[in-house]
């Protein structure tokens, strides 16, 4: 436990320091593979705020993580030459309008050579049509919404498996359980609004009954007065459209009044090391949010050893982390190939098959259509993927055993 | 709905309820006596949060030892705030209504500056431990022991302070200062003492809560203003400078919540809370136990 008591901004400090004694040391071979300019790579990213939580756990450190690796290799592949990377970021406070603002600089009038996006649906949301217009391609690792599809942008990549395919799954995995009977509670945005919304179409015809929905404002406090009257109905399984605070209040409120459904499934969140930690062996058998593992690929093991020994400790999360690595691996090769073009980046991105931690993954438009829609399951302080088999890391385990 | 389930609802109700109270005694303290709206209340509850769960996962104390202790850090630290920025503003503001001016603004600054210094040190991520989370039933009801440990100790700091006002010297000063800060001080009670000591206590007491929160609730930098907000409406329904008045809002808003949410939807929590609040101002803007002098 003592790994989550370092604080990340002095073990950053300390990193930039010890970084920048090795750039200074390697600096006479360093000339001689690093050639010229270094490679400018903007971002925004919440550092301050409600979104720290979420940001600060799936998606900077990949950022720092990749800039570090590629750099120690002597730079990144630009075309066949070697270049350093040179991260330009900012705190974007957790703030829509900040979090523009930053990205019309960067593209606008700094002129950086590539950029990274930043986190969540709501603020890729809004960044998306800007890098579009710049063409700057945009492979968001963290944002979540059938919308952010439709909108048909051609420079901008979704990771993440979308509403309609993780529900799917989640149906798909219920029905073969023989489940008759859910309860569902969402967080009032756009994130559970359209997750509710794909469930329901999901459900559609599968013979299981929603017992009972009800929204929820992020940030709640206390969740126990809607579970209660969800254990009062007695469902076969609960599906939580969850945010981190939210998903950890609704699990250890659920244990608390006693309610242990044979399926319990809760959002983002679930696949955070923190949901091990705060609940023990209690996270055993639950279901959430997650795509992959260590036993995904070599490839996913190495990512994770070197994410956990860089940052002290500290675990990428089963989900949005592989998806952020995955796109930066996209990116790599994207621009090994073609430079610093963004159009001819772009093109890549969006006509081929690439290889990543998370397999196969292709975009028909703006969606990955090559990562199935998935659900992971707390086994034994590990969170395997259970559902669909062809990409189960472990057989599923249910029911749910009691919480303890 | 049967009895047990009225039960667990209005006593979860009160637990939420206790924190709100607890929080809210703090800053009518401040406000009541001193009137520094301290904006920045809900970042020493952060902080008393966070120097628990470091005190609980790095090295492995109990968090009840970390009550008094983070009582004593928050306190100590609010005598320093005291002295640093509140004193000054005191002796340099021409009368009360500007100095209430003033002291806002600089615990809007107070607010920013504890936040971003616990973003740096902690990061922004969420935190958490595992502290009594095992369910005590009582009668047909079952709650979380640590919950009910919240309950008990928010009660038991709450009736403290209320007694320490009732009954002590101190207290007396305090309740004549509040009734008229120029007429205590003509009859000898000490401001330069009593106002740094009641605003160390009030921000102790922001601590504490700070403290039998994080045993409940996984805690980030931002977690504080939040409970700024709620304590603001708490001291508006029991009205300003009554302590009493302060402990009973708490208590009824987090029970008014509690049934809302059951039979409404959690969505609509802020409106069930501005609603009281917006009523309260409307009907008794004295605070609801307001009695007529």
């Amino acid at each position: 436990m003592s790994q989550d008591a370092r604080s990340p901004g002095i073990s950053r400090r300390r990193a930039t320091q010890v970084l920048a004694a090795g750039a200074a040391a390697l600096s006479v071979p360093m000339l001689s593979l690093a050639q010229g300019q270094p490679v400018r790579v903007g971002y925004a990213m919440a550092r301050t705020g409600p979104w720290t939580g979420g940001a600060q756990v799936s998606q900077e450190p990949n950022y720092i993580l990749w800039a570090e690796q590629q750099n120690a290799a002597g730079g990144l592949n630009v075309g066949g030459t070697r270049r350093r990377i040179e991260l330009i970021s900012s705190d974007d406070r957790s703030d829509i309008e900040t979090c523009v603002r930053t990205y019309e600089k960067l593209m606008g009038s700094d002129k950086v050579d590539l950029i990274l996006p930043p986190w969540g649906s709501n603020a890729n949301f809004a960044v998306a049509p800007l890098a579009n217009r710049f063409q700057y391609p945009f492979l968001a690792p963290t944002a979540l919404s059938r919308r952010l599809v439709e909108m048909k942008l051609p420079y901008f990549f979704l990771m993440l498996q979308q509403p309609a395919p993780m529900t799917n799954a989640l149906v798909d995995m219920l029905k073969a359980q023989g489940v008759k009977s859910l309860a569902v509670i969402y967080v009032d945005d756009l994130f559970g609004l359209e997750n509710y919304a794909a469930l329901k179409v999901a459900l559609q015809g599968s013979g299981i009954n929603i017992v009972e929905d009800k929204s929820y404002p992020g940030g709640v406090k206390d969740l126990s007065p809607v579970l209660r009257s969800i254990k009062d109905k007695n469902p076969d399984a609960f599906v939580g459209f969850t945010y981190p605070p939210d998903t950890i209040l609704a699990s250890r409120q659920s244990k608390e009044i006693g309610f242990n459904p044979r399926f319990f499934y809760a959002s983002v969140g679930t696949a955070f090391q923190l949901y091990r930690n705060v609940m023990k062996e209690g996270a055993e058998g639950v279901l959430g949010m997650g795509s992959w593992n260590q036993k995904t690929s070599p490839g996913a093991k190495a990512y994770f050893d070197a994410h956990t020994k860089r940052f002290e400790g500290k675990e990428p999360d089963r989900w949005a982390s592989g998806a952020a690595w995955a796109a930066l691996e996209i990116l790599t090769a994207a621009v090994g190939r073609h430079g610093l073009d963004r159009k001819a980046i772009r093109d890549y991105v969006a006509g081929n098959e690439h290889n990543t931690i998370l397999g196969k993954i292709r975009f028909n438009g703006s969606e990955n259509v090559g990562t199935p829609g998935s659900v992971s399951q707390w086994q034994k302080g590990e969170f395997e993927v259970v559902w669909p088999r062809a990409i189960a890391t472990a057989p599923l385990l249910a029911p749910k055993p009691a919480w303890v | 709905m049967s009895f047990g389930a009225w039960l667990e609802l209005i006593a979860s109700g009160v637990i939420t309820g206790s924190i709100y109270a607890l929080v809210a005694l703090g800053l009518n303290l401040q406000y009541g006596l001193m009137r520094i709206l301290n904006i920045a209340h809900g970042e020493f509850l952060m902080l008393g949060a966070f120097v628990t769960w470091v005190a609980t996962t790095a090295l492995g104390w109990s968090p009840l030892a970390m009550i008094p202790l983070s009582f004593a850090l928050t306190m100590a630290l609010g005598l320093v705030i005291h002295r640093l920025w509140f004193k000054r503003l005191t002796d340099t503001s021409p009368n009360v209504d500007v100095f209430e001016a003033r002291a806002l603004m600089v615990s809007f600054g107070l607010m920013f500056l504890v936040q971003n210094f616990a973003s740096w040190v902690w990061g922004g991520e969420l935190r958490g431990y595992d502290y009594l989370t095992d369910p005590v039933a009582i009668g047909s009801a079952q709650f979380a022991a640590n919950k009910l440990l919240v309950l008990a100790l928010s009660l038991v700091f709450a009736a403290a302070l209320i007694v320490l006002l009732r009954t002590t010297l101190y207290g007396k000063g305090v309740r004549a200062l509040m009734q008229s800060p120029t007429g205590a001080q003509l009859v000898g009670i000490n401001t330069k003492t009593l106002h740094p000591l009641m605003f160390g206590i009030g921000l102790g007491l922001s601590g504490v809560a700070g403290c039998l929160l994080s045993m409940t609730y996984t805690i980030a930098p931002a977690m504080g203003e939040p409970y700024t907000v709620t304590a603001l409406i708490v001291i508006t329904l029991g009205g300003f400078g009554s302590m009493g008045g302060a402990l009973a809002g708490g208590l009824l808003l987090g029970v008014v919540e509690a049934i809302g949410m059951h039979y409404t939807s959690p969505s609509l929590k802020s409106l069930l809370s501005y609603s009281v609040f917006i009523a309260v101002l409307l009907l008794r803007p004295n605070g609801l136990f307001h009695r007529k002098r």
